[in-house]
């Protein structure tokens, strides 16, 4: 292809109503492969295959370059004030509806893995709710947050700011394996 | 934390009803798509002069990171790496035959030129993934890891290559400054 587009990614475009629908999917399926592939290079890592492990992070890469190209299409890149609102629309729907619909239907199955790890996310979605909220007033009055460190824990994805709790209050990890950002 | 110990606290797979299964699937969906625009926004964040919104994005990213993990173990979604590795190759093939082809041929029926693009980038770049996931099979299938070679993606298409990186990407013709490499 040649022309002005050349070597830049994607742009946001009045799209079809269907070619919407399928960028849409498309943007689903580049997502799930990238964290797909990022699950499996952790296993290639356990079995001792550390190139392995390398390839599929790097073609997870490049699936979250695709996922960026598809969202950019869609115009769903804004700046930074808007994008914390999205974000906190998101974590809302998934505390208030999503979550506690899955796990309605888990617990009347009695499956209690998927119960477990949909408690898990509802739990971190509610810091995530409240640190985009306090974010966007910040960004808002013109201001970037400060340098707190941002710890996650690596099995349930509790999100703090600042120093990590002696235990994970969600699911019990010790303080020392928290990711720091 | 020792590795075992590691897997033990996490969610294990289990056999679940249909309805449970549907919902972890949404789930998962749910999650990943969270992670790849809270690391786009975190670009986005960084181009605006906000370095510690950036910062906040790509750690919430990784948390919704674990949750897609957590949810893919529990559907038992993640085996050996011979199967994961049949697996990836797999999904990439259904792209590549079916999926992109359809989109695609709708994007060009509505004459929708940037959408023709992201389309048309994505999926030459699985044509690459689908063969080195092939041959990394055979290669764990006979027991041994894939060479040290480094792993470079096209920032722009994802064009991937093993080896060196190109003067121009042949997908999207950026120059070869912009690739990672793994």
């Amino acid at each position: 292809m040649t022309g002005p587009f050349q070597n830049t990614p994607p742009k946001p475009e009045k799209l079809g109503a269907m070619t919407e629908s399928f960028i849409k999917d498309a943007l689903a399926g580049e997502s799930q492969a990238s964290q797909k592939y990022l699950a499996f290079a952790a296993q290639a890592d356990r079995e001792g295959f550390p190139n392995v492990g390398r390839l599929f992070r790097a073609v997870a890469y490049a699936e979250s370059m695709h996922a960026r190209n598809h969202l950019s299409v869609l115009g769903a890149i804004g700046d930074t004030i808007a994008n914390l609102g999205t974000g906190h629309g998101g974590e809302t729907f998934e505390i208030d509806e999503m979550y506690p619909a899955y796990r309605a239907v888990a617990k009347l199955q009695d499956n209690k893995e998927a119960d477990t790890s949909c408690r898990y996310a509802l739990r971190a979605e509610e810091d995530h709710q409240k640190i985009y909220a306090a974010t966007r007033d910040t960004v808002k009055a013109g201001r970037d947050l400060d340098a707190t460190p941002i710890r996650v824990c690596p099995i349930c994805g509790h999100t703090v700011v600042g120093d990590a709790p002696d235990e994970c209050p969600v699911c019990g990890t010790v303080a020392q394996f928290f990711t720091a950002f | 934390m020792a590795s075992e110990d590691f897997e033990r606290r996490l969610p294990q797979p289990e056999l679940l009803h249909a309805m449970d299964e549907a919902n972890l699937k949404a789930a998962f969906a749910g999650e990943s798509q969270a992670a790849e625009k809270y690391l786009v926004w975190a670009e986005k964040a960084d181009d605006e002069g906000y370095p510690n919104v950036a910062k906040l994005f790509r750690a919430i990213s990784f948390a919704e990171t674990r949750h897609a993990r957590n949810h893919l173990r529990v559907m038992d979604g993640i085996g050996s790496t011979a199967d994961n590795l049949a697996a990836a190759f797999g999904g990439e093939s259904f792209e590549i035959d079916e999926m992109y082809p359809a989109y695609a041929e709708v994007a060009k029926e509505q004459g929708d030129k940037q959408a023709q693009r992201t389309i048309r980038f994505a999926l030459k770049a699985e044509i690459d993934h689908k063969r080195m996931y092939a041959e990394a099979r055979e290669r764990v299938i006979g027991g041994s890891d894939i060479a040290a070679e480094p792993v470079s993606v096209c920032l722009v298409c994802g064009h991937t290559i093993i080896g060196g990186v190109p003067d121009k990407c042949p997908v999207c013709a950026a120059p070869g400054s912009m690739y990672k490499t793994f």
